[in-house]
């Protein structure tokens, strides 16, 4: 779960272009749009598109929840781990 | 006939920072090989300047130590190409069937560039993004003139190229490396620029782009020179 949670950081930085910012600096809980992290709509898109990517799973943008999937770094990671299950 | 002031100007290209290496250069022109060199944005957070590309930065960096200590000041943006390397990257995602970059496509317009300006400055005056041919820079000069007529104290125009991909190598032949320039213009009779007809004696074009060829005339201390562009000549003249 961890290292999931370590892959989601490291996608995150590459997707978005965080040059000045590491795995360390991002925490599990840590809010990653508006405050927190500080990312916007643009930055949403772009890390749904990635995670689509790299996991092979689909995102339903339109979903009342996925905006609670992409809160954080833990619960994108859980989000993750039951679509991949599913 | 058009008459300005350029109070100052900066510009960029792979290891032309600061007005000695231009003066050098300008003695010696030789074509800059390409590389991936790109203009120092430190000024702005890391946040803000993650999403520009290197032809953004190569504005930004030329732009913004003209637009210090002015509250608003009108920008006219011209590039003849744009981002090239954003549109191929598009275009080859499109061709292999993958999804867009949501982020690649919401700066893939000309006017992507002046939009972060906008942003990232707070600035709320005019702004035009232009792409005329090889004479862009006096395309964008009318345009300022129009602006400074219209009453502003002062217009930035930018007048910036990217190193094209490969793939465009034989399309586009009057980009010799990538390069930016800005000019601080205000109003006043200190250059004059009239158009005239070019005719079949004259040469059609310069040797380098019209930005980097006012460059030069600048670092000289020149007066009076013409800017040829197939059918158009443009003179420009200096009050002594």
């Amino acid at each position: 779960m961890s290292d999931l949670n370590s892959d989601i950081k490291q996608l995150i930085i590459d997707a978005l272009g965080l040059e000045d910012i590491s795995i360390s600096d991002i925490g599990d809980h840590q809010t990653l749009f508006g405050e927190g992290l500080g990312l916007d709509s643009v930055d949403a898109l772009e890390l749904g598109l990635a995670i689509q990517k790299t996991y092979g799973i689909k995102i339903d943008a339109d979903a009342k929840d996925t905006r609670d999937h992409f809160s954080n770094v833990t619960s994108l990671a859980a989000f993750v781990t039951a679509k991949q299950a599913a | 006939m058009i008459n300005f002031n350029i109070a100052a100007w900066r510009a960029w290209a792979p290891g032309l920072d600061n007005v000695a290496d231009w003066q050098a250069w300008s003695q010696q022109p030789q074509a800059i090989a390409a590389s991936d060199a790109s203009p120092d944005v430190s000024f702005l957070p890391a946040m803000q300047r993650r999403r520009l590309s290197r032809l953004a930065r190569m504005a930004f960096s030329v732009g913004w130590p003209l637009a210090e200590g002015h509250e608003a000041l009108p920008l006219v943006f011209v590039s003849r190409h744009g981002e090239t390397p954003r549109t191929f990257d598009i275009l080859s995602e499109l061709a292999a069937d993958q999804p867009l970059s949501p982020t690649q496509f919401s700066l893939s317009v000309h006017n992507a560039v002046i939009g972060l300006w906008s942003i990232m400055r707070g600035e709320t005056s005019e702004m035009t993004a232009l792409a005329a041919a090889g004479d862009g820079l006096e395309h964008g000069l009318i345009e300022a003139c129009a602006l400074l007529n219209e009453g502003a104290p002062a217009v930035l125009l930018v007048i910036t190229e990217e190193q094209p991909p490969q793939a465009y190598e034989h399309w586009i032949d009057d980009v010799p490396f990538a390069y930016a320039v800005g000019l601080l213009l205000t109003p006043g009779s200190q250059w004059h620029l009239t158009l005239t007809s070019n005719n079949a004696t004259s040469p059609s074009k310069t040797q380098w782009p019209h930005a980097i060829e006012l460059l030069r005339h600048l670092l000289a201390g020149q007066t009076s020179f013409q800017h040829a562009w197939k059918n158009r000549l443009w003179h420009w003249q200096r009050t002594p």
